[in-house]
């Protein structure tokens, strides 16, 4: 038993980059955090997941799709830090880390 | 990260390690060391396969109050209960560290530095002691926190705060004991074995941990405050630590040397009347105790509003 690291890329399209690196959330039970660093690799968001659950690599791509897809983010990588987040904490920790990081 | 204005009346309860050490020191003044971008987790949890965090749930950081440079240490408590292991163990000894290198290399350049201008730590506990998964790792974390707090001793004042939702317990219950001044809420605890620890070693019979009336009234600020295990009990918002913190930051070593709980002679005699009374009066709860102390009514304490509670109040002294 060991954590499990997904790593994969999702195509950015709308051109929103990240002005600075930004950090947000706790890894409490059932949460995560994640670190936005913007990455200059023709628009793709590249994301890096250190979890403790296995088998649900396609549900996270599909939440990480769909933030991207919402967001407009480009040219970022993302590191997160999960401990059993459910696909509706993870898409609204993104989400706030986007604020936050548009806020600065 | 919130602003500095809206944090200031924020709960302190609620508000996690991050915006608390941002909150405990002047707007702007926050620099974190050794933070999450620079991503020094726990390995030992990596091979257990339990989750991480980029900062091992301890903040630690350098920031201002007035003129006073202040070296922050903020645990996490929704990351592992607070536990310290080997790397936010680390992290304390060295922001401690620091502070008392950059005193000494202060005062060797500036001979007349006033009381203000000294560096203190604050550190603000929401833990419940050692990080069992890390066990040796994190019993010598702590040990270490020990022998700096003693290098900062008669030199950088350190400040505990608690008003955290863990509250402090096991061995950093102990490492709060023995800093310079001890600063809470009354929704913080403190002690040393926690109360579901005591009720599955000894029972419910002896301490029911599902009485939150109990466990608040055993641990919490109020009667922490009663019994003199902490020097300041202030209202549940970051802005009324940090005020807190800012007169503290102007006081003389010896105001702080008189505050301690330990560490002479004399504090160990003082002590010892204490387990004397306890002995003596074999209090069935701790209202027995604060009716000792001279409070006619201990009941009307527990729901009391701060101020007033302060302002009547009778404290123990042994």
């Amino acid at each position: 038993m060991s954590l499990n690291t997904l790593t994969f890329s999702v195509k950015g399209d709308a051109g929103a980059a990240l002005k600075a690196p930004v950090h947000h959330g706790v890894v409490g039970s059932g949460d995560m955090e994640v670190l936005m660093e913007p990455k200059a690799q023709d628009g793709a968001v590249s994301v890096s997941i250190v979890t403790p659950v296995a088998g649900f690599d396609d549900l996270w791509k599909r939440v990480l799709q769909t933030f991207v897809s919402q967001s407009g983010l480009s040219d970022a990588h993302l590191d997160i830090n999960d401990n059993n987040a459910t696909p509706a904490v993870v898409l609204l920790r993104l989400r706030q880390a986007m604020t936050e990081a548009q806020a600065n | 990260m919130p602003k500095w204005n809206d944090l200031q009346g924020r709960s302190f309860l609620e508000s996690n390690a991050r915006d608390r050490a941002v909150g405990l020191v002047d707007e702007g003044t926050f620099t974190e060391l050794a933070g999450p971008f620079d991503r020094f987790y726990s390995p030992h949890l990596e091979t257990l396969g339990e989750a991480v965090e980029f900062d091992d749930g301890i903040v630690t950081g350098v920031g201002r109050v007035g003129v006073t440079p202040v070296f922050v240490i903020s645990q996490e408590g929704k990351f592992i209960g607070g536990s310290v292991g080997e790397v936010g163990g680390a992290k304390m000894v060295n922001a401690i560290r620091l502070a008392i290198e950059f005193h000494d290399t202060l005062a060797a350049a500036h001979p007349d530095l006033t009381d203000a201008e000294k560096p203190i730590v604050v550190i603000s506990f929401e833990t419940g002691g050692v990080r069992l998964h890390e066990s040796n790792a994190g019993l010598l974390a702590h040990a270490e926190v020990m022998d700096q707090l003693q290098k900062a001793r008669g030199k950088v004042p350190v400040i505990a705060v608690i008003g955290s939702k863990v509250g402090c317990f096991g061995g950093m219950g102990f490492v709060a004991a023995a800093t310079d001044c001890i600063v809470m809420s009354e929704f913080g605890r403190l002690g040393l074995t926690g109360p579901e620890v005591i009720e599955q070693e000894m029972g419910k019979e002896e301490f029911d941990s599902g009485d939150r009336a109990l466990v608040f009234r055993t641990t919490g600020g109020k009667h922490k405050y009663i019994v003199g295990d902490c020097n300041y009990l202030v209202a549940d918002t970051l802005g009324a630590f940090h005020d807190q913190i800012a007169e503290l930051a102007t006081k003389s070593l010896a105001d702080f040397e008189a505050m301690r709980r330990i560490g002479s002679p004399e504090k160990v005699a003082q002590q010892l009347r204490g387990v004397a009374l306890a002995a003596e009066m074999q209090p069935k709860d701790a209202r027995d105790v604060w009716a000792h102390a001279g409070n006619a009514d201990p009941v009307a304490l527990t729901d009391m509003p701060l101020p007033d509670f302060l302002a009547q109040v009778k404290r123990l002294s042994v």
